[in-house]
């Protein structure tokens, strides 16, 4: 594992941001929702660099950087302040705060990780990396000689980004060992949407070009849906692994 | 620095364009006054108090809200299934442009502070601000969606 990234914002919105923004790197992001979460977060798990929202209900970012600054095992933590406020007076104060830096919002992802880098290095995730939101390689499984690929219960875009990310290399170790079958496994699936849908046609298409014959695993009524789909309307849909291994 | 002579009109439009450029890739045109004609509608807004005081709202349709999260959070239009997403963004929104106000305010020498963003939302409301010193009221236009963003200032007491 990487470093260790705190972010504090009462923002769940700026928090997605930062942790989209490492999505790349191999980092773990831990969230706090204000100055109290975050300093009890702070003490509990030492990150390497904290990103601190100012304005905050309960306790602020400057509350929560002069108490950090009071704790030895704290007070050498590099953090940087997000701040709405661009004025020269809020500035000079952030600046007096003894931070590492600060980034006004509005702000680009990439422009985070510009200032992140300028602090630390920042390696890239591996492919086979697991990742802070449930680790993309746990999604694969073996059986036998089948390749088990069950997706998570809710499918975002992220989650497509993470499926492909593992399954091309996961692809190429497949068919380097001899396996050429694969169950994609829905039955967690309580409900279709087009990421959904994305996610199916990108997994059978990367299959079907590395020879990889792949069975699709659903509930009854996540079937019906499928069928009701242009794309996915003639993907014969088995409603038990049981029934998708005995098809192979 | 006398509060009539701050240049509100322009703050307020450059804030507003340069939140909407920066973290969702839309560019809005101005457009002339165009009321919200019913339908359901959500209001981020973000107060000032000190040497002046004020409130920043932002107007926008449901169906703009949800697109705007969208692009705020990368995601596709019906992957955002609960309103607290929604309103966070919008919030946030509010709190990036009223935090531009403000910074420009105390650069003026006009001290303040920034509230954290209320929402409010519904159908066929309208909310009227009176006795401010200074006011600016701004349509956008991105496609076919509209933003309404007005600002509010008086002397604080």
């Amino acid at each position: 594992m990487g470093i260790k990234i705190l972010t504090v914002d009462d923002s769940k919105t700026i928090r997605m941001i930062v942790k989209k923004a490492f999505r790349p790197y191999d980092c773990q992001i831990v969230e706090g929702e204000n100055g109290v979460e975050g300093l009890a977060l702070a003490a509990k798990e030492k990150p390497d660099l904290i990103i601190l929202d100012i304005t905050m209900p309960v306790m602020t970012g400057a509350e929560m950087l002069a108490k950090m600054k009071e704790e030895p095992d704290l007070k050498n933590i590099p953090v940087i302040m997000l701040t709405a406020e661009a004025g020269k007076d809020n500035v000079m104060k952030i600046v007096q705060m003894g931070v590492k830096d600060y980034m006004v919002k509005p702000f680009k992802g990439e422009q985070l990780i510009e200032r992140v880098t300028n602090i630390m290095p920042l390696a890239e995730k591996k492919a086979d990396a697991p990742t802070e939101e449930g680790g993309g390689s746990k999604y694969f499984s073996l059986d036998g000689d089948i390749q088990m690929l069950a997706v998570p219960a809710k499918i975002l875009r992220p989650t497509i980004v993470e499926v492909e990310t593992q399954l091309k290399p996961k692809l190429k170790e497949m068919t380097s060992g001899g396996i050429k079958k694969m169950i994609l496994d829905l039955t967690k699936i309580k409900e279709t949407n087009v990421s959904l849908i994305k996610l199916i046609i990108s997994i059978l298409d990367n299959s079907q070009m590395a020879g990889v014959k792949v069975l699709t695993v659903a509930g009854a009524s996540l079937g019906k849906e499928l069928k009701d789909f242009q794309e996915t309307g003639n993907i014969p849909i088995h409603f038990s692994i049981d029934d998708a291994k005995a098809a192979f | 620095m006398d509060l009539a002579t701050f240049d509100l009109p322009t703050f307020l439009r450059g804030a507003t364009q340069e939140v909407f450029d920066t973290m969702l890739s839309m560019e809005l045109t101005e457009q002339e006054h165009k009321a919200f004609t019913g339908g359901s509608r959500i209001v981020g807004s973000v107060s000032l108090a000190g040497s002046v005081s004020g409130t920043v709202n932002i107007h926008v349709s449901n169906t703009f809200a949800t697109q705007i999260t969208a692009n705020m959070l990368g995601m596709e239009l019906d992957e955002i299934d609960s309103d607290e997403e929604v309103h966070d963004v919008i919030g946030e929104l509010s709190n990036m442009i009223g935090g531009d106000l403000k910074s420009r305010l105390c650069d003026a020498g006009f001290t303040c502070e920034l509230s954290i963003p209320s929402i409010t939302s519904g159908k066929d409301f309208s909310i009227e601000s009176k006795g401010w010193a200074v006011n600016e009221i701004v349509y956008f236009q991105y496609q076919e969606h509209i933003a309404l963003i007005e600002a509010f200032i008086k002397n604080g007491s």
